[in-house]
């Protein structure tokens, strides 16, 4: 079976090879993500029946009616909202969590062990126990917080849309904060220890040890979870759902919620469909971003 | 390599003739059905129904998927964006199907013994300029359910008949129990919030249409309704979270014994409930809110023999409203026949048919207080192409209004007027 191959072969096969093995990973976005992708946008400029009859192209009617919404600006305000709020005090406590989770004492790998848990168990199932403890009549909170004598009635958590979506923040921290937690923790373990050492003899406080040593080497894991977690919680869908599906009064929306309240509930496919674009349109603007800055310093090492 | 190749070649080849054979020597219909999920037994009845009918009609294969609630409207037209919309579906409301033609006419495929049957104003209700487009499956009634106890211990001896009465009662349960118990449980969500708007409305003489059939969204009655809403919640008689607590959880509540008083359907008292309720009629007009789902048939013009098709669906209407059968089907679900014999049938008979997924039995009480009721029974406008706006817009102005973004009549104007510019 075995021929002798030219060197002209060889370096053929060389050239070709790669793609190859990479043809299956290629197919599979193809198929998986381009698709859908432009089966959404074609969706975006049609009439879509409420029995999910497609009518043919109907330019920009859903896209006109999607932004004299004004529900759609209030949730493209409370997802912004959402993300920074969320990705922001995640970042700040899961810093904070793993340093001290990074020095040595008793029950470390416990604590550890506690940290990973809201992360490790279902997003649904999270959001599900959190629905029924803050639920004013007969949720775990109140009744705790009576019981302790610190309440003397019961007090509605979530009376008004603010309250509501305050809660779904705090939701949306208390599952994001163990993954921040471990990128840090990872981040940490690769800074030489020498470095540390170096700064001791030339007589660092705590703070600048911490400002100029610890935070700069952090950086690369710091932007990755960061950015991965813009992509999480922009997209993230069941904390909202499960809490409040958007009432009261769709006002604490975020575009996924929103937009699947759109299709499935009030069987407007085609306005969805353009509220999605919006949607892949702000994250692929700040993927870009993260794009041009990684690749900059990249260039600059 | 080669040797390979040509055993799979002709694996491939043997396969496909296999399946020739199969497809070619018997002319069976297939009939695909697609049934809502009442309750949590709902397979193991149609599973059994699926085996008795295939016995009988040896001709006819039926598929039967039982789909949830939550999922059955992305489902459907899931299938029928991709043309693969089943032959027979229960679900509610079939204004849309017909609007974009998809639908047989029901006079088409429902014999002469099964139309006699069915109850003159669910036959009329699913029609639209004199068509008829669906059967009614099912029905199930709206009524005010109290806590006894609960009411006497507040010192309120009789459930409330009117309006006012709700508020005196709601308040005397509000001073005696204070935060342990909800006086009133109250649904604006997005899940089944225009059942509220029906009960409130229609008891005080408003409702979505005029007598005429045009929307009437915004009458002067909707408006003091929909205010009488936000006057339960601002005065602290309602559970805390109505925009989100759907039936449900009320129910359990009801059930448990710490919720005095709600709305609800029929059968919303769990079984192992111990609470003393009464169940009376809604206060104000006493009009009941009926539920009524349908069962429909999508037109297919793929299939060659469309006679044969229409038979088998013929056959299985036949089968599946056959007094006993769908009586049985009636006490399992714990719903309302929607059927003359059935309902003449379970007034004395129910106790001869199992209650899904226990050993209990019917109470033919039940469906004679029950079905009695039924006549008094108000249904939503279903067969209205703007229905699913309408629904949506009531659930959106009740929460509005409720939130105190805006007042009763504007936000019922505005509604009036997306609805009726279409």
């Amino acid at each position: 079976m075995k021929e002798k191959q030219t060197p002209r072969a060889r370096l053929n096969r060389k050239r070709v090879e790669p793609y190859i093995w990479l043809l299956p990973s290629i197919l599979l976005m193809g198929v998986m993500i381009l698709v859908p992708i432009f089966s959404v946008f074609q969706t975006s400029f049609s009439e879509i029946s409420k029995s999910g009859i497609n009518k043919g192209f109907n330019g920009g009617v859903n896209y006109l009616w999607v932004f004299q919404n004004p529900t759609f600006w209030n949730t493209l305000k409370n997802t912004v909202i959402w993300t920074i709020v969320v990705v922001g005090i995640s970042t700040v406590l899961g810093i904070i969590l793993g340093l001290v989770l990074n020095e040595k004492f008793h029950g470390r790998k416990l604590v550890r062990a506690i940290v990973v848990f809201p992360w490790a168990t279902a997003l649904i199932i999270q959001s599900v126990i959190w629905k029924y403890i803050i639920n004013a009549d007969y949720g775990a909170l109140n009744a705790l917080l009576y019981k302790l004598g610190i309440i003397k009635s019961y007090v509605n958590w979530t009376a008004t849309p603010e309250q509501f979506f305050a809660w779904e923040c705090f939701v949306g921290i208390l599952v994001t904060v163990p993954f921040v937690t471990f990128c840090v923790l990872s981040g940490l373990q690769s800074i030489d220890t020498s470095l540390y050492e170096a700064a001791d003899v030339d007589g660092a406080t705590f703070w600048s040890r911490l400002f100029k040593v610890t935070l700069p080497l952090l950086m690369p894991s710091l932007t990755v979870s960061t950015v991965l977690n813009i992509i999480y919680v922009f997209n993230s869908f069941p904390i909202i759902w499960t809490i409040s599906k958007g009432d009261p009064a769709d006002q604490t929306h975020t575009l996924v919620t929103y937009l699947y309240k759109l299709s499935f509930t009030n069987q407007k496919v085609g306005e969805a469909a353009a509220v999605s674009v919006v949607g892949f349109v702000i994250l692929a603007a700040c993927a870009s971003v993260y794009m041009v800055i990684t690749l900059r310093s990249e260039k600059e090492e | 390599m080669k040797k390979a190749l040509a055993l799979l070649l002709a694996l491939v080849m043997a396969l496909s003739l296999a399946a020739c054979g199969s497809g070619g020597s018997d002319e069976k219909v297939t009939l695909n059905v697609i049934i809502s999920q009442y309750g949590n037994y709902t397979q193991e009845w149609w599973t059994q129904f699926e085996k008795d009918f295939e016995d009988a009609n040896k001709s006819v294969d039926l598929n039967i998927e039982i789909v949830s609630w939550n999922d059955i409207y992305s489902v459907v037209s899931t299938r029928i964006q991709s043309k693969q919309q089943p032959d027979i579906l229960n679900i509610s409301g079939f204004a849309d199907y017909v609007e974009d033609d998809l639908l047989m006419k029901a006079e088409d495929y429902t014999s002469a013994e099964v139309q006699a049957k069915i109850i003159p104003s669910f036959w009329e209700s699913n029609a639209i300029d004199g068509t008829v487009w669906a059967l009614p499956i099912l029905a199930s009634c709206r009524s005010l359910f109290c806590n006894m106890d609960l009411l006497n211990e507040a010192g309120v001896t009789a459930p409330p008949t009117t309006w006012d009465e709700v508020l005196t009662a709601c308040q005397a349960v509000k001073d005696k129990f204070g935060d342990s118990i909800v006086p009133w449980g109250l649904d604006i969500s997005t899940d089944e919030g225009q059942a509220a708007f029906a009960y409130y409305t229609w008891n005080m003489g408003g409702g979505f249409q005029d007598e005429s059939g045009n929307w009437a969204l915004n009458s002067a009655e909707n408006v003091k309704a929909v205010e009488y809403i936000k006057q339960l919640i601002d005065s602290g008689y309602c559970n805390s979270a109505p925009y989100t607590d759907t039936r449900y959880p009320l129910q359990d509540a009801f059930s448990a014994g710490t919720l005095a008083m709600m709305i609800g359907p029929m059968n919303m008292v769990s079984a192992d409930s111990t609470v003393n309720y009464q169940s009376v009629a809604i206060p104000g007009k006493s009009i009941g809110v009926g539920i009524c789902d349908q069962l429909m048939v999508f037109k297919n013009d793929s299939v060659k023999n469309q006679d044969a098709r229409t038979e088998a669906i013929k056959a299985f209407f036949d089968f599946f409203y056959d007094c006993e059968r769908y009586s049985d089907y009636m006490v399992y679900e714990g719903f309302l026949p929607a059927t003359t014999d059935s309902s003449d049938y379970l007034a004395s008979n129910a106790e001869n048919h199992k209650v899904g997924g226990s050993d209990a039995t019917g109470s033919s009480e039940y469906f004679k207080t029950f079905c009695a009721q039924l006549p008094n029974c108000q249904f939503y406008p279903l067969s209205e192409a703007e229905w699913i706006d309408v629904k949506n817009g009531v659930i959106e102005v009740e929460q509005k209004v409720c939130q105190g973004e805006i007042s009763a009549q504007d936000a019922l104007n505005n509604l009036q007027n997306s609805i009726t510019a279409g």
